[in-house]
């Protein structure tokens, strides 16, 4: 709401600057977007008016507000002091007369009330002081009729319309819903087709407005208009609301009505630019002034107790206090037992009950006038949520692995997110800002990925990052999920020439490390994803079930990201969702071992293509209870191995928990585990 | 009788010698002191023996022994000095702890998370039950139950991202079950979630606030949450707006709770967040809380006296806050006479671009190494 300062000086003395106004407005909820120079020696304040309060969509309504902010008395504007011409005649208003004008509401519950008056009008330009007034409000002058129109709204709050009575069929105005396909040229030239459900201001014939939004171009008031019908009426908010949304048509009429009017002012209002056409020159009324209003609405009444307002707001308010507010801002209050009895003013809209009141003493009292206290507690609070326990932990983690913490996006561009949906379960959003924010994440590596690009970019070649985060599929709705990538240096590089670049094995750390921490035993096995490169792609299990994958980027999606394929990079996604149940283990100590263990070196050769895990599972089912570990330790191919074959070596510790083994027992369970190498995949020793 | 002339230079050689050896440290001025006085081509004791065919035959004999002395004495003490120098080598096998490490590589925590759990901590001390929501929501829950029906104007002030089709939602708390869709959940020790609050999405939550309401309906007052977590709106990106950002609701229900003690609780934790500052409360306008206050902090750029940060109002917007709404508590089935309470919604980049003085909130998802990297370990 722009408010002219000069123009809310008429409703109330308000001392000080616009910036001592602006500020102490903005302690009574009113923030101020901006305070601007207007003209010789004139402030606008743009006060930003919450969705709640229509009321103050006025000087008026400012003007109270600044009134009662300041302790001042409220006056009702007369003459604004510019408009220097004094009428030809006294303005007033014949409430009684012969009819010129047939008002009929079809559907009240749309349009409660509608309040018309006829008048014989000259159009011309407005005076200028109007012309100023509209101007620093915001609004564009037009001509003297519908400047009046313009007027009183910024005055009073109540939109207003202006017909040209001769472009009526029938004298008449009848309030209707629209018929099916029915069209209408608005004032904006534009061609509109109603729908049924949309109220329509309508002669004899046809509509000739879309009631409280925008009025029709056949009956605009035209420099050869010579009588008006004036409109001041009030319209259902919802109904407002929902057409000026199918129309995309929003109005400073649409806006006042759909937050909610007041239905008492219609009738005011219309007196009022009456006044101010004859006042200004414009021309008369005729008639009557006819005011359908066929149920009137009762005023909201609220039982307002004291115990509450100190229950609420953490101390009592002085009555002198409750009263003298309540008052300043037009509530009527009556006392009753443990408080009082308070009439709503019908513009108050937003004041439906008991709490509504309370906000506003409170809002008038001075927040800053409240106790600060602290909220007693009543029960020890609970463990924190182990989602966010476990964030933590995986957090913690994964910096000291040398990973970064990303956050990114939810939604990403479809491009970027299909090749991670299977079968193609991606979930579109309906209204999208842009095409790169078309689907919501299936994962959360396309983001991931992005960043690498965006740090490659700019210098950075050693990349880590994770990131913990909701994905979301159409099927499997909201998972929660942990991603990394890695590209660039696994060791970073030194003088020693320790430096080496990330592989798949460094990738496969991570997971462990993670499913270590979760408490949950993880494997990879062999899973050709078509966004991972051929053969370095694997299925991450964990007690069975599917839990992530491991592996290093597909060229086609590092070429898609903008990365250069010289520099591998691999990625790891998990489900922690999935793997949520596995954790939380009891931690129960083992006795540390009493006996010595024994290491046995075996080097084998066998066809590459053999799974490590499968020479692994061979030696366990071979070996006695006493094999404690199996690790590789080297793995050579190349001269003096044929083609085709690899020689691995491993390590076997034994050890028992009641008694130091000997040489001979350990020897047996060798020839037993490369009898059984041989039998199962023909490895030879070497 | 020796040649004074002769006693005189051997006299300055030895000086001479003696100065330079008490400033040689190492191998190299050694080597370079043998060379300079020894040398069989250019030392200059060598040079001086060289002079004996030009002394007279009568004192060829002491000029020999004075000029072989000088060079015994030389040789000697350079020995001395050798040994003296070796015993200041370091041992064998010792390293020049100089040399550039080998980086142990080191990630940080996103400085949104940072504040993330900053709060959290905060909030837990002051026995708050800490708990995550969906992202993807229902109407019912982001809106209708939050006292916004249908229509509602206040849904104009958060520009909702709808999804294209429904999916299934409403799972939270701690321990989701990983069958079935729309299975029901458990929160550690309190129980299953009601079926009934188990809705196919059909939008992104526009605030964290959804949780309040899903909290309510399942278990009875005393409340005392925190819900942290991400909220999406159609907001373009620019200086100040993502379509996605990260918040935390605060939510305290029960007798005799008070506005008095929703300004107690923002000046301890606004406090602690932000060190010494000063808190101030505005009316404002939220449907589901009544009164409604927005929360400033002075700002500590230009310590309340107006600068460009604070739009030279001396305050900084921080938090949205007020008192639950009786129809909030009508919809999830508390008394309204029996039980108040008090909400807040924080955004997080909000505290992170005050507390590390970031003026850009795109900074928060590039994810730039050099941005993420100025945090400490």
């Amino acid at each position: 709401m722009r408010a002219l300062l000069s123009w809310l000086r008429e409703f109330v003395d308000v001392p000080g600057t616009a910036e001592e106004v602006a500020r102490l407005m903005s302690l009574r909820g009113f923030a101020v977007e901006a305070i601007e120079p207007f003209g010789p020696g004139d402030t606008v304040i743009d006060f930003e008016v919450t969705a709640n309060r229509p009321d103050c969509m006025s000087m008026a309504g400012m003007a109270r507000e600044v009134a009662a902010a300041h302790g001042l008395r409220l006056r009702t504007p007369g003459p604004p002091p510019a408009a220097a011409r004094p009428p030809r005649t006294p303005a007033r208003v014949r409430r009684k007369g012969p009819a010129v004008l047939d008002i009929v509401i079809e559907n009240p519950g749309l349009c409660p009330r509608y309040v018309g008056a006829v008048a014989d009008v000259e159009v011309g330009p407005s005076p200028p002081w109007m012309q100023t007034r509209l101007q620093a409000a915001g609004i564009r002058p037009i001509n003297n009729i519908v400047d009046v129109t313009n007027y009183v709204m910024v005055e009073m709050g109540q939109p207003m319309h202006a017909f040209d009575h001769a472009r009526l069929a029938g004298a008449e105005i009848r309030i209707r819903t629209a018929r099916p396909g029915e069209t209408l040229r608005t004032l904006d030239g534009q061609p509109r087709t109603l729908s049924p459900d949309m109220l329509a201001i309508a002669d004899a014939e046809r509509a000739t407005a879309v009631a409280g939004v925008m009025g029709g171009g056949d009956s605009e008031v035209t420099p050869a208009t010579k009588t008006i019908v004036l409109e001041s009426a009030y319209f259902d908010p919802l109904s407002i609301r929902r057409t000026s949304k199918t129309l995309g048509l929003k109005t400073d009429a649409s806006m006042r009505f759909e937050r909610g009017a007041d239905p008492g002012c219609p009738a005011a209002a219309m007196a009022r630019a009456l006044e101010l056409i004859e006042r200004i020159g414009a021309g008369r009324g005729r008639g009557a002034l006819i005011d359908r209003y066929p149920k009137r609405m009762k005023p909201v009444v609220l039982r307002l107790r004291r115990e509450r307002i100190a229950g609420l707001l953490g101390c009592p308010i002085p009555d002198r206090d409750v009263k003298r507010i309540l008052d300043r801002l037009g509530f009527t209050l009556g006392v009753v037992a443990g408080g009082w009895r308070v009439v709503v003013p019908s513009r108050r809209v937003d004041v439906t009950r008991e709490v509504d009141l309370i906000e506003e003493v409170a809002r008038h009292y001075g927040f800053d006038r409240l106790p600060t206290t602290f909220p007693a507690l009543t029960a020890a609070a609970p463990p924190i949520d182990p989602r966010i326990a476990r964030a933590r932990h995986l957090r913690e983690l994964l910096t000291a692995a040398g990973f970064f913490e990303a956050v990114t996006f939810g939604f990403v561009a479809e491009r970027a997110a299909a090749p991670f949906a299977a079968g193609g379960d991606l979930v579109p959003i309906a209204n999208p800002l842009s095409e790169l924010f078309a689907v919501l994440r299936p994962s959360l590596l396309p983001g991931l990925v992005d960043a690498v690009a965006h740090n490659r970019r700019r210098e950075q070649r050693d990349i880590r990052l994770f990131e913990i985060g909701a994905r979301f599929t159409q099927r499997g709705g909201e998972r929660l999920a942990l991603a990394c990538v890695w590209t660039g240096a696994a060791a970073p590089e030194h003088w020693s020439g320790t430096g080496r670049p990330v592989d798949f094995f460094d990738a496969k750390a991570v997971v462990e490390r993670v499913g270590q921490a979760l408490g949950a035993e993880v494997r990879t096995t062999p899973s050709q994803e078509p966004w991972l490169a051929p053969g370095r792609s694997a299925a991450v299990m964990a007690n069975g079930a599917r839990a992530g994958v491991v592996g290093q980027l597909a060229d086609t999606l590092v070429d898609a990201h903008g990365l250069p394929r010289s520099d591998a990079v691999y990625a790891v996604e998990l489900d922690l969702d999935a793997l949520a149940p596995l954790a939380g283990r009891v931690v129960r100590v083992e006795p540390l071992p009493r006996y010595p263990s024994v290491t046995r070196d075996i080097s084998i050769l066998i066809d590459d293509t053999l799974p490590a895990s499968d020479v692994r599972r061979t030696i366990g089912g071979a070996a006695p209870p006493t094999l404690v570990q199996v690790a590789e330790f080297d793995r050579y191919q190349g001269k003096g191995i044929s083609p085709g074959k690899v020689s691995l070596s491993l390590r076997l510790t034994f050890r028992s928990s009641d008694r130091t083994l000997t040489d001979g027992e350990v020897q047996s369970a060798m020839d037993d585990v490369l009898a059984a190498l041989k039998e199962a995949h023909g490895a030879v020793q070497r | 009788m020796p040649d004074p002339a002769v006693g005189t230079a051997i006299e300055t050689l030895r000086a001479d010698f003696r100065a330079r050896l008490a400033a040689a440290a190492t191998d190299r001025d050694l080597k370079a002191l043998d060379d300079a006085f020894l040398s069989r081509r250019s030392g200059s004791v060598t040079a001086l023996l060289k002079q004996v065919a030009s002394v007279p035959a009568e004192a060829r004999r002491e000029f020999g022994q004075l000029v072989n002395a000088l060079k015994t004495e030389i040789e000697s003490a350079l020995d001395d000095k050798r040994t003296e120098v070796a015993a200041t080598r370091p041992p064998a096998g010792a390293v020049d702890v100089s040399l550039a490490s080998r980086q142990v590589p080191a990630g940080r925590v996103h400085p949104l998370m940072r504040v993330r759990q900053d709060v959290e901590d905060i909030f837990a001390r002051m026995g708050y039950e800490i708990l995550e929501g969906p992202e993807v929501e229902d109407d019912y829950h982001n809106f209708e139950a939050l006292n916004m029906p249908p229509e509602h104007p206040a849904r104009d002030m958060q520009d909702t991202l709808y999804l294209g089709v429904p999916i299934p939602g409403g799972i939270w708390g701690a321990h989701r079950s990983t069958g079935a869709r729309g299975a029901s959940s458990e929160i550690a020790g309190r129980g299953r979630v009601p079926e009934a609050q188990v809705r196919a999405a059909t939008l992104l939550r526009t605030h964290t606030s959804a949780m309040q309401i899903r909290y309510m309906k399942t278990f009875p007052p005393p409340v005392r949450l925190i819900v942290p977590g991400r909220v999406y709106r159609r907001d373009n990106l620019d200086l100040s707006h993502t379509p996605m950002f990260q918040q935390f609701e605060g939510l305290v229900v029960g007798r005799g709770v008070t506005l008095a003690d929703l300004k107690g609780t923002f000046e301890a934790m606004l406090r602690e967040l932000f060190g010494d500052v000063k808190i101030r409360l505005r009316p404002s306008f939220f449907p589901y809380t009544e009164p409604s206050a927005e929360v400033d902090i002075s700002c500590q750029g230009c310590g309340g006296a107006g600068c460009p940060t604070c739009k030279h109002t001396g305050w900084l917007e921080i938090l949205g806050s007020g008192m639950v709404h009786p129809a909030v508590f009508e919809a999830v089935g508390y008394d309204a006479d029996e039980v108040t309470g008090f909400a807040f919604g924080l955004g997080m980049e909000r505290v992170a671009m005050l507390k590390y003085g970031v003026d850009d909130i795109r900074l928060f998802y590039e994810n730039d190494i050099r941005f993420l990297e100025q945090f400490p370990l």
